[in-house]
């Protein structure tokens, strides 16, 4: 397991604000989807990174067992009772804790992905990347009913167990922040910058990472 | 809004000359208009009050039914008008839904102002004539498509005329724009990066 973090104070975001941000975010994530991986070729999309690391369909199916747990999720706590937005939106410490571990501008560390979310070695490229962009608008219209929606108050699951639970708000913010990480591993298999949309971190350059974030654990 | 209605202008004036004065009445009626990625403009069941001037993302007029059966029927981009095209001429609930694909910006006039326009103005009734023509033609061409071409020259057919589009818009709504399973769809992608 990694070290445990001092929890800096979370920045003061209305629901609005929050939203809005996320929004952004995921469609820089489609964005790259639709002009640069599902015009890849196949053999792009699964080959192994350089460093033997996760090809950028492994990272992709990655993110989809991620999305195939919470989307559902998500889509239910809005659709039963969804409240009213709040004037700030709250990280509670495990929270906290889970993004700030998944900061994509953090130094890159090894960690053992849970079984139920290691990617097979041999993956149908396309179909993941559609995979990942259909989940991705999902997440998408989940986002703009979140805008009307008290992300405080709702809990859900984690899949780390049912008895662990992330407030709505802290849910969505992992849930991107961890697909930003992963996307970035997956351009640094594309090398050229232009066609790397969202910007690499640049984590593998490193001092003292001899190689690149492969795995995750919750 | 001076350097987008000079846009709209552009676009009409390849079909159809518009005199000043009459371009001055028609410009009024526009109003600037933003949409994020998946929202929907028009529902399947409400009157289209629109008529849509793309100016920047893609959109898509589509079908669904309770059966989850989906028809992508139309795509907009810029630049290129929008809306639910029948439901607008005749004034009823519409059939399908018209969303965004991407961020989008739009100018946008209500039709029944369009319509008494039209009534005064010979250029502007000129235009809507012969963009109706061409939207029939473009139907009819596009049902022959779907009907004798094999699943390769749908493809290309699609590229000549919107050769970007593969890296604008996800490609399982090209692939039922076409009729083509998502499996062969991905064939042809992936024949094309090699």
């Amino acid at each position: 397991m990694c070290k445990l973090h001092s929890m800096k104070h979370s920045k003061i975001l209305t629901t609005a604000a929050f939203v809005a941000e996320l929004h952004d975010r995921v469609d820089l994530h489609l964005q790259q989807a639709i002009l640069i991986y599902q015009n890849s070729s196949e053999e792009q999309l699964n080959r192994t990174a350089e460093n033997g690391g996760w090809s950028i369909a492994q990272c992709l199916e990655h993110l989809n067992s991620y999305g195939s747990f919470y989307l559902p999720l998500f889509a239910k706590a809005l659709k039963n009772n969804p409240g009213r937005p709040v004037g700030q939106v709250k990280r509670g410490w495990l929270g906290d804790y889970l993004i700030k571990m998944m900061d994509p501008d953090r130094k890159a560390v090894q960690y053992k992905a849970m079984k139920k979310h290691l990617p097979a070695p041999k993956l149908d490229a396309y179909k993941t990347v559609a995979k990942f962009i259909e989940q991705q608008e999902q997440l998408i219209q989940l986002l703009a009913a979140a805008g009307s929606a008290d992300l405080n108050g709702i809990r859900i699951p984690t899949s780390i167990s049912p008895i662990i639970r992330l407030r709505l708000g802290e849910a969505f913010a992992f849930l991107i922040i961890h697909n930003e990480r992963h996307i970035r591993q997956a351009n640094r298999n594309l090398g050229q910058p232009e066609k790397q949309f969202i910007a690499s971190s640049g984590v593998a350059n490193l001092p003292g990472n001899t190689s690149e974030l492969t795995t995750i654990a919750e | 809004m001076d350097a987008q209605l000079q846009q709209l202008r552009k676009f009409i004036s390849l079909a159809q000359p518009i005199p000043e004065a009459d371009w001055l009445q028609f410009a009024e009626l526009w109003k600037p208009l933003s949409a994020k990625r998946k929202e929907i403009l028009t529902h399947s069941g409400e009157k289209e009050r629109y008529l849509y001037f793309v100016l920047e993302g893609q959109q898509r007029v589509y079908y669904q039914d309770a059966a989850g059966r989906e028809a992508t029927l139309v795509f907009t981009y810029a630049p290129s008008f929008g809306g639910v095209l029948d439901a607008m001429l005749e004034q009823r609930a519409s059939n399908y839904h018209y969303e965004t694909l991407s961020q989008s910006s739009f100018l946008r006039a209500s039709y029944s102002d369009i319509l008494r326009l039209k009534q005064s103005s010979t250029s502007v009734d000129a235009f809507i004539y012969k963009s109706l023509s061409a939207t029939i033609s473009g139907l009819l061409m596009r049902m022959v498509e779907l009907q004798c071409f094999s699943s390769e020259e749908k493809f290309r057919a699609l590229l000549s005329r919107s050769p970007h589009i593969l890296q604008q818009v996800p490609h399982k709504y090209l692939a039922n724009y076409l009729g083509i399973d998502p499996t062969n769809f991905s064939k042809f992608i992936n024949k094309l990066s090699i």
